[in-house]
């Protein structure tokens, strides 16, 4: 392929945008604390200030040579980068392999007018064998960005298309019901007593006053206050993550090319090559379900499939998340229609694991003599594991119709996947000892794609090499097909 | 329809080579216990506990799960007829059927652990692009092996349609 003329594609090291020289010392040293609170402790305990001076010179002189040891390359035919103080390394990536090329701006890469540039191919890459500009100037991206996508998606240019998706401050309603505010409390604490901060706040007035305080309301009022204190944190901080993260983001789709951008304070963009595309999958996690909401990620090679790297859509009402999904796979058939179930067996797997749990719990109870609320409780526990396994039967189905399939499964997880079928490059029917006792069996598509493996659960065994001949023909197209009419049936 | 199994069976000295690589082992757990009963005899019940435990997994590692994987364990190539694939059926406990188009085959490994080369055997591994679509055929005698891996190299036009 020529590749189009222009200086960069000059095949000499480029360095990346001087102003890193502001960022990397600040990185090393955030990443080197350790190390500085050693010097700091070591200095103070010699006396000798010289060696907290030394650390702090050496730490920033480190994060400047980083600048100038690393530099990329453009060349026909592949990209370079080249990187390491004392280790040299040298990463090329063919160009025609690239498959995606994103951008991811954090706070003080932002201040300065810089992105850092992430190439990603079909192969997994992480850590080491990532291809990161880290960073270049934010003018710059879409011109990289064209020459890096030139090879691969031949009108990175084109104008403006049209817009999918844009975020609507109607979708934080989705946000509290996530558990990330949870978390972050929880990593909060985690990090404040790791620190050793949580022994002096023992003894501190503001923990003593609140000792004195819970003392005066009695247990069972604190306790309360205190859930109803952390989920109110919990609920603030989901929304407030929820908005900075995805707060004005944009999906838009200019012919072979999907463009996802958001963030408030960290900008990410990613340009994903529609060709690579093999499916979505709608997520619907039940408390989001319960408010009619859903995710969408993308199936596509080269882009993971867990985590964020895939996401299209965070939470946001179904209807949209299917409306988009239709129109990225082209084909609105797929989305919307029901199911095929898994029948009476498969049904009946969900009751049985959904109800092992309370049964147990049911037995030692009335071996171990409790008190009459705890069998309340009990009955508490059946009716969720009821209802949990009935959900479950629900969402069990697969379809294969116009070369995709679709596999739903899950209850407080509900998923619902879509495959291109022309993507999927092997099946297996996998059955553990009580799926065959069961009669049933799991079909895994294999795919470069996403997750690179997408399960269709608890087939009727019989069914089971029927749905994968359905969708792949070459299934059915060898020695060992054989209809049930065959004479060898057993 | 359905896909009858496929024929092929791995050499007769599977068994016998999974059966010692599963002792190796048991072997070191059985020698840490005759140890811990030779300087400590304090508790007599939980020798007894964990000698029982140890002899259970033991014959049902060296003898059962052995046995039970050859009589699973099954592989075919079809070349002569439709689309060229690999087929396998593997496991005991938990078994896979497992079929991949040659078309789609990005590399074919061969390897070959201490104990297999000792007795003549060759585990091929076919991959494609999707980490979940790899086809292992385990413990096939060497020269099927080297078969195989020609066959199949032969056939599969190696990086030209792997669907990435």
């Amino acid at each position: 392929m020529t590749p189009p003329a222009d200086a960069a594609l000059q095949p000499q090291w480029q360095r990346l945008s001087p102003r890193m020289l502001l960022v990397h010392p600040v990185h090393e040293v955030l990443q080197q604390i350790p190390l500085l609170i050693g010097a700091v402790v070591l200095g103070s305990a010699t006396g000798n200030q010289g060696w907290t001076i030394a650390a702090i010179v050496l730490t920033v002189g480190v994060g400047l040579a980083r600048w100038f040891t690393t530099g990329y390359r453009i060349e026909p035919d592949e990209v370079q980068l080249r990187t390491g103080l004392l280790q040299r390394k040298v990463l090329s990536v063919p160009r025609n392999r690239i498959r995606s090329v994103s951008t991811d701006a954090r706070l003080l890469h932002r201040l300065l007018g810089l992105t850092v540039l992430r190439i990603s191919t079909g192969q997994e890459a992480k850590g080491d064998t990532e291809f990161a500009l880290d960073a270049v100037e934010a003018q710059q991206v879409p011109r990289l960005r064209a020459i890096l996508l030139a090879d691969t998606v031949p009108v990175a240019e084109a104008p403006a298309g049209r817009e999918l998706a844009r975020w609507q401050p109607s979708w934080l309603r989705y946000s509290p019901l996530s558990f990330t505010g949870l978390a972050m409390i929880a990593a909060a604490v985690g990090v404040i007593y790791q620190a050793g901060v949580g022994a002096a706040l023992g003894n501190s007035d503001l923990a003593q006053s609140g000792i004195a305080a819970a003392e005066r309301l009695g247990v069972l009022v604190s306790v309360v206050v205190g859930v109803l204190a952390v989920l109110v944190a919990s609920v603030v901080l989901s929304v407030l993550r929820s908005l900075l993260t995805y707060g004005n983001l944009v999906l838009r789709r200019d012919s072979d090319v999907l463009h996802l951008q958001h963030g408030l304070l960290r900008l990410r963009e990613h340009t994903y090559d529609m060709r690579r595309m093999r499916g979505g999958s709608l997520r619907e996690p039940l408390l989001v379900r319960a408010f009619g909401g859903a995710r969408l990620d993308a199936v596509m090679t080269g882009v993971g499939g867990e985590g964020e790297a895939s996401l299209l859509l965070p939470p946001c009402p179904a209807a949209t998340a299917r409306t988009v999904l239709a129109e990225l796979i082209g084909n609105p058939g797929v989305v919307g229609t029901a199911l095929v179930g898994h029948g009476p067996a498969a049904a009946r797997r969900r009751w049985t694991r959904a109800l092992a749990l309370p049964a147990l719990v049911g037995a030692a109870m009335l071996v171990v003599a409790v008190p009459v609320w705890a069998w309340v409780l009990w009955a508490l526990l059946v009716g969720c594991a009821g209802l949990l396994a009935a959900d479950r039967a629900r969402s069990l189905g697969h379809l294969v119709r116009d070369g995709w399939l679709v596999a739903g499964a899950g209850s407080l997880e509900r998923r619902r996947d879509h495959l291109e079928t022309a993507g999927i490059i092997g099946w297996t029917v996998r059955q553990t000892y009580f799926q065959r006792r069961a009669g049933v069996a799991t079909l895994i598509a294999a795919t470069a794609a996403g997750e690179k493996r997408y399960a269709v659960m608890d087939v009727p065994a019989a069914q089971a090499w029927s749905v994968a001949a359905a969708a792949s023909p070459w299934v059915a197209d060898n020695r060992w097909a054989e209809d049930p009419a065959g004479p060898e049936l057993r | 329809m359905k896909l009858i199994d496929p024929a092929q069976r791995p050499s007769r000295k599977a068994p016998l080579v999974w059966a010692l690589s599963a002792a190796v082992p048991w072997a070191v757990l059985c020698l840490g216990q005759l140890i811990w009963f030779a300087i400590d005899f304090r508790i007599p019940w939980l020798h007894a506990v964990a000698a029982l435990v140890t002899v259970l997994g033991a014959v049902l590692f060296i003898a059962v799960v052995p046995m039970w994987r050859y009589r699973v364990h099954r592989w075919d190539i079809n070349v002569a007829s439709g689309t060229p694939a690999v087929y396998t059926r593997t496991g005991w406990l938990v078994q896979e059927r497992r079929i991949a188009p040659i078309s789609r085959v990005q590399t074919v490994d061969t390897y070959r652990g201490p104990l297999d080369r000792l007795f003549g055997l060759t585990n091929v591994t076919v991959t494609t692009a999707s980490s979940a679509g790899a086809v292992r055929i385990v413990a096939l005698d060497d020269d099927v092996a080297e078969r195989v891996v020609a066959q199949l190299t032969d056939i599969a036009a190696i990086g030209e349609q792997d669907a990435t």
